[in-house]
């Protein structure tokens, strides 16, 4: 090849990477930057404080509702999809051939990741809401949710631990550590980025959902209450899809705000997966991120 | 008194015959003083004389031979040198003998390997203080992502030897021993991979002498290090007898010869050639053995 051929195709391939990037930041800054845009002008800070009044008033109820279903969500999928992905990794051992057993599980969560979440809330709707008497509810919520989101946490859970290196596992081995040690202290702890990040995108879907929780989680214009039944539940995703609609300027507004109040939850989320992640990687061979 | 756990107390009993700073040596005519050492470590005498032996093992994966019909024994307290081309079993050989194949796919064997007179596949035997008796360091470094300090004591902690701030006590004292301590004595709470390759090798070396063990199989442990960190380790090697028998694998046959007492070459999965280093080396019996030493076949 000439070299005018080699420093053509070299430009070319340049001009494609930044146009991809572009594509992917474009869209990002575009919504991010329309959303603060539309918010600030009319931003009051009682939103954060006053509960919803009809389509006006504040977020307050909203706000704490995502953030029950987020913890929520955390505790149910995240102890779910880290022991199953510790499963498929460590536990389900190998085949024959030296292949990777769990190739039933494995497909089922795939198959799950796949299922539209109106589907999964039309499901809860049916079998939570209405066949088991929950009403709409927080634990109708968090089930639907949780099973929305544990393929993602099994699945980043069980990649992160296949990259620990076989150089740690061994030499545990040879210490004479039992398995289950050796997979607490020494091969988890290389594994918790790829696994905080499985969990924050779940964390993320789930604070992000809207269609599984209009099923589920209702709408409520109160404070979350300690119930698991009969109990609806307000979620910052519901003014965005619902108040947009209404005519009137309050009602605008809130959508607007909710959605900006999201934005800056999933801006604290990563924030917060950075720090843990760090702190995780103190003593690592390469610095993850 | 620091925390000792029962489970561990008779090993320290056993363990302070084989550290040596609690033995008295009174030497007398026509007695070495490893012999002396060894006799402190064993008064009754009931221990035998390899620390461990191969018998008739044939090791292989799958339908592959990788090692045959090797019987050989490792005298305590002496530092045994395995050499072989690339390929011969060495590795395989080393890693059976804390049963680190066990688990590999197709890994199949015959024969016995006997540590202390007892087999390591007696159902007897805990697999998991087996391998804290019959310790190993790899090719390559492989600190654990977790403090220097707390590398030192990962063993000693998953075996629930001590505890607290008995541990400081053993991460001092096994830095030392490996003459780490004055270098990372500031900055125990580091991590270990700013460490160069050569001290990453010595803190591997500690973490596997913390918990105490008696035998300690080397795989090629210099192999990836610079001249002065190898000189550094086979010191340290040296300093391990006679309280510990070892065995090293090595590409070296300088490394060898300067660190050994016996040597055995394996070529083709095949024992070729065992007994004293020098002999091996300057009166080799057999062609293949005398090939190889000499440079012929590598």
């Amino acid at each position: 090849m000439s070299s005018r051929r080699r420093r053509i195709a070299d430009w070319a391939f340049r001009v494609f990477t930044v146009a991809a990037l572009v594509a992917v930041v474009g869209p990002v800054l575009w919504v991010a930057g329309g959303v603060v845009a539309r918010a600030i002008p009319h931003w009051r800070w009682t939103v954060l404080t006053t509960t919803t009044n009809g389509a006006s008033g504040g977020l307050l109820n909203a706000i704490l509702g995502t953030l029950v279903l987020m913890a929520g969500v955390l505790a149910i999928a995240g102890t779910v999809g880290v022991l199953g992905g510790v499963y498929l990794a460590e536990l389900a051992g190998t085949g024959r051939r030296g292949r990777p057993r769990g190739g039933v599980l494995r497909s089922a969560t795939e198959v799950l990741a796949g299922v539209p979440s109106i589907a999964l809330g039309l499901v809860g709707y049916l079998a939570l809401v209405v066949q088991f008497h929950w009403g709409f509810s927080l634990l109708a919520a968090l089930l639907v949710l949780s099973v929305m989101v544990v393929p993602y946490i099994a699945r980043g859970t069980e990649t992160a631990l296949r990259q620990v290196p076989t150089a740690y596992r061994e030499g545990a081995e040879a210490l004479g550590m039992p398995t289950g040690y050796a997979l607490r202290t020494v091969v988890l702890r290389s594994a918790v980025p790829g696994i905080v990040n499985s969990l924050l995108i779940a964390l993320a879907i789930s604070g992000g959902e809207t269609a599984p929780l209009l099923y589920t989680a209702g709408w409520y214009t109160g404070t979350p209450k300690a119930a698991l039944f009969h109990q609806p539940i307000g979620y910052l995703t519901y003014p965005v899809w619902t108040f947009w609609d209404y005519p009137s300027n309050q009602a605008h507004y809130l959508a607007f705000d909710a959605a900006l109040i999201l934005l800056v939850l999933v801006l604290l989320l990563l924030v917060a997966a950075r720090l843990v992640v760090n702190r995780s990687q103190r003593h690592a061979e390469v610095r993850q991120r | 008194m620091p925390f000792i756990s029962p489970r561990y107390r008779d090993r320290v009993d056993r363990d302070d015959r084989t550290v040596g700073p609690g033995i008295e040596v009174t030497s007398g005519p026509g007695r070495s003083e490893v012999d002396l050492v060894l006799e402190a470590m064993d008064p009754d005498g009931v221990r035998p004389a390899e620390a461990i032996a191969a018998r008739n093992l044939s090791l292989c994966f799958a339908d592959k031979h990788i090692v045959s019909e090797v019987s050989v024994g490792f005298p305590r307290g002496t530092i045994t040198a395995l050499i072989g081309p690339t390929g011969c079993g060495k590795s395989t050989f080393l890693r059976t003998l804390n049963r680190m194949n066990d688990r590999v796919p197709g890994f199949a064997r015959q024969g016995d390997v006997v540590l202390d007179g007892e087999s390591i596949w007696a159902p007897s035997q805990d697999l998991l203080n087996l391998r804290r008796r019959v310790g190993m360091v790899f090719q390559r470094p492989n600190p654990f992502p977790m403090s220097i300090r707390d590398n030192v004591v990962a063993g000693v902690r998953a075996h629930r030897i001590a505890k607290g701030k008995q541990l400081d006590v053993v991460a001092e004292e096994r830095l030392r021993q490996v003459g780490l301590w004055d270098a990372v004595k500031d900055r125990l709470g580091d991590s270990p991979f700013r460490l160069s390759g050569g001290q990453q090798q010595l803190l591997c070396l500690a973490r596997a002498l913390a918990v105490g063990p008696e035998v300690l199989l080397l795989d090629e442990p210099t192999s990836s290090l610079d001249p002065i960190s190898t000189e550094l380790v086979e010191e340290l090697l040296r300093s391990l007898t006679p309280a510990l028998t070892l065995i090293l694998v090595t590409h070296n046959l300088g490394q060898a010869r300067r660190t050994s007492q016996h040597t055995m070459f394996l070529y083709q999965g095949r024992l070729v050639e065992h007994g004293p280093t020098q002999d091996l080396f300057e009166r080799p019996k057999d062609p293949d053995t005398l090939h190889y030493v000499t440079g012929r076949i590598g």
